[in-house]
């Protein structure tokens, strides 16, 4: 079978034999199909239920009513005279088209005076209300055995007086109920059954469209899309959300490889370099100095492509650690004393002047190491780039909306508009910037730390670069602030 | 100083590499330095460039091997890679500071991750080392490992004609003061603590700065090159010396 869907798959590992025996159309044994199975036979259970409830409810209501029209008339006849008795007993029995009426008059000692039943019910009270009882109608015709609702009463001669009704109408209408139901039921369940089936079908038909999609993706063919109509139905929803989802991947992937041929020449250049050394080296030098002055060559192009690896590394390592538990108080305004100390004397040897403004003492939650590493690189970044004479400002400020900031600003040449975004690429290095050594990784590094932290980065376009770490406050953070002070060097 | 895989000088060639001091002090010590390390050929490049240098190497590939040979040959350092066959060679450390053996350990890795660096000196390692790494600075690690300065109440330190007072925060080299600023003092403090010793870059940006990474500019070199631009005067005979590729050394006698 072509491209498995998915329900093939669940089924095949249930039977690792390979075929199911009895193959059963597939949508039999979609789940949709299972559960418009499940709804329908609810449905007829509950029909089933009301029927019967409607059935019993009327068997009742004219049981009562014979019992109270039977009750009536014993009570009017039983009061007439003993020929006014007869009489109304034959009108009665003649003015009765369906044979539903029964009545009859037997004599003290049992044997019948009248009427068209065969003899007293044995086990019929006498003066008791309206009951069902076994009786035998007779007429000419024949005998019929009945169960029917009858009535007795003594009257004062000492004969009994039974009347009775036939009470099958309660039956005919159960009869007509078990029709409707035939009729009404049986389509509206095979009517729940074909719905079913559609709906496994048209699912089963929708998920083998989506399983062709994603064979195709897989097949590495990255532009295609889950089939998508414009309608407010969940599956489409769906089909949205992963359509989403794959839009994003394939810009990821783009970038991803973008990056890789980035990386791929940003290595070789430098080992390109140290091999070429080599290989002039190997075939020009004649003296001892000479060979070591080429293996000092090569060493440092190597070194070159290691520190760009080790680069790489450590912005994985950073990106994909989640916020470590190892996260401590850093007192900012001494790490960025540290840092300015660090860093002056190389400002000082390009007549840079490195300055530090702190207003406040604040205290960030976060890897004191890392957070030195971010600093530390954009204040070396800001050196690199300024020019001799520069100045470099590395401030602590309070922003307004309960935030800390880290400000590095420089007279170098800053980062212009276009270039603000391109900078935080990996291995942008800025056309002006070309001679400059480094692996144009360090604003990444910077940039990662500071995600991981939850800190964000903002870069200030315009001559002379500003580049911020903006600290959002943690609840119950301390602030003291402190009279400015300035530390100037140079 | 870049990360280097191996910069080991050619045996032979005397001087190699070094063009402005002489190799590394020779291992006076005949120290017995066992290595527990899988990979046969990273073993043989250490073995061969510390026996080049006097050490006395013991090589074993496996934990459990290793563990033995530690207990049965007490040797005076051990470099321990961190994954190995058989028993992992932070298990290995861990037992034998169990049995109260305190011989300095060095450990050597693949994974850089600032967490596992962590755990391996938290598990009774001295120092970390990730690969790729220069042979250079495993010797140079090793050295400084073995002869770890002594915790003395000492309070001035003597290099040579070099004097440095700990508690007036003084320093002199012979009769001249030399006016230092603190970070500076707190780097010859520490040169002078182990002078003699091969000291690269990052062990200083360690040790001095407590930096844990490699900053793009040189700081060291700009750092070292104003203290030696104090300490060594004009017409006085060098004592700071720079090992290209490699470090530093504060030497006592020139």
């Amino acid at each position: 079978m072509v491209p498995a869907t998915y329900a093939d798959v669940d089924v095949k590992q249930g039977h690792p034999g390979g075929e199911i025996p009895m193959r059963q159309p597939q949508f039999i044994r979609s789940n949709t199909f299972h559960w418009a199975l499940m709804v329908a036979g609810v449905f007829a259970v509950f029909v089933i239920v009301l029927f019967g409830f409607i059935y019993w409810q009327i068997d009742d209501y004219l049981t009562a009513r014979s019992d109270r029209v039977i009750t009536l008339e014993v009570e009017g006849i039983a009061g007439l005279s003993p020929e006014r008795r007869l009489e109304a007993m034959d009108e009665r029995l003649k003015q009765d088209p369906r044979g539903v009426q029964l009545a009859a008059i037997f004599a003290a000692d049992g044997h019948r005076i009248t009427g068209n039943i065969e003899s007293l019910p044995p086990d019929l009270r006498i003066d008791g209300p309206a009951q069902a009882a076994n009786i035998v109608k007779t007429n000419g015709s024949g005998r019929q055995h009945q169960v029917v609702r009858t009535i007795a009463r003594r009257m004062r001669n000492g004969d009994v007086l039974v009347l009775g009704r036939n009470v099958d109408e309660a039956r005919e209408i159960s009869h007509v109920v078990g029709e409707a139901l035939a009729l009404g039921l049986l389509p509206a369940f095979l009517l729940c059954l074909l719905a079913g089936a559609w709906l496994s079908v048209r699912a089963q038909k929708r998920v083998e469209e989506v399983n062709q999609r994603v064979q195709r993706i897989i097949a590495g063919d990255l532009r295609e899309r889950l089939p998508h109509r414009n309608i407010d139905e969940p599956f489409s929803k769906l089909a949205g959300i992963v359509n989403g989802m794959l839009d994003e991947m394939e810009t990821l992937i783009h970038a991803l490889a973008g990056v890789g041929n980035d990386i791929a020449h940003d290595l070789r250049t430098p080992l390109t370099r140290a091999r070429i050394t080599l290989e002039r080296g190997r075939t020009n030098a004649t003296t001892l100095e000479q060979l070591q002055a080429v293996a000092d060559k090569a060493i440092a192009g190597i070194d070159q492509s290691l520190t760009i690896i080790t680069a790489l590394l450590r912005l994985a390592e950073i990106e994909n650690s989640r916020r470590s538990a190892s996260f401590a108080d850093v007192p900012l305004h001494d790490m960025l004393r540290e840092v300015c100390d660090i860093y002056e004397p190389i400002a000082e040897n390009k007549n840079i002047t490195l300055q530090v403004g702190v207003t406040s003492r604040v205290t960030v939650r976060g890897d004191r190491d890392l957070l030195i590493e971010a600093v530390a690189n954009l204040v070396d970044n800001a050196i690199k780039f300024t020019p001799e004479g520069g100045r470099v400002d590395i401030e602590l400020l309070r922003g307004g909306g309960g935030e800390t900031i880290v400000q590095v600003t420089d007279t170098g040449s800053g980062i212009n508009e276009q270039e603000r975004e391109a900078v935080l690429r990996r291995f942008y290095r800025s056309d002006k910037i070309r001679n400059t050594p480094g692996v144009g990784l360090g604003l990444n590094l910077v940039a990662a730390i500071v995600k991981l932290h939850g800190f964000r980065l903002a870069i200030h376009p315009g001559p002379g670069c500003r580049v911020e770490i903006i600290c959002p406050d943690r609840e119950g953070t301390k602030q003291q602030i402190l009279p400015a002070t300035r530390q100037t060097v140079s | 100083m870049a990360l280097v895989f191996s910069k080991r000088m050619v045996p032979g060639i005397p001087g190699s590499g070094m063009a402005d001091a002489p190799a590394v002090v020779e291992n006076q010590l005949m120290a017995k330095v066992l290595l527990i390390e899988d990979d046969s050929e990273t073993a043989e490049e250490i073995t061969a460039e510390l026996a080049d240098r006097g050490f006395e190497v013991e090589w074993s590939a496996n934990g459990i091997e290793g563990l033995d040979k530690a207990r049965s040959s007490r040797p005076d350092a051990m470099i321990v890679d961190r994954l190995l066959p058989g028993m992992d060679g932070l298990t290995v450390i861990e037992a034998l500071r169990k049995e109260q053996v305190r011989t300095p350990v060095l450990v050597l890795s693949a994974l850089g991750a600032v967490d596992d660096r962590v755990r391996g000196l938290r598990m009774g390692g001295d120092d970390y080392l990730t690969k790729p790494f220069a042979v250079v600075e495993l010797v140079a690690r090793i050295e400084a490992l073995l002869r770890r300065p002594v915790e003395s109440r000492e309070t001035l330190l003597r290099v040579g004609p070099l004097e440095l007072d700990l508690i007036e925060r003084t320093a002199k080299r012979g009769d001249r003061v030399i006016e230092l600023l603190p970070r500076e003092f707190r780097l010859l403090e520490y040169m002078m603590q182990r002078s003699d010793q091969l000291l690269t870059r990052a062990m200083l940006l360690e040790e001095v700065w407590n930096y844990k990474f490699v900053p793009a500019t040189n700081l060291v070199d700009v750092h070292m090159g104003r203290l030696r631009h104090k300490v060594d005067g004009p017409g006085e005979a060098p004592m700071i010396h720079n090992v290209r590729g490699a470090g530093f050394i504060l030497r006592s006698v020139s």
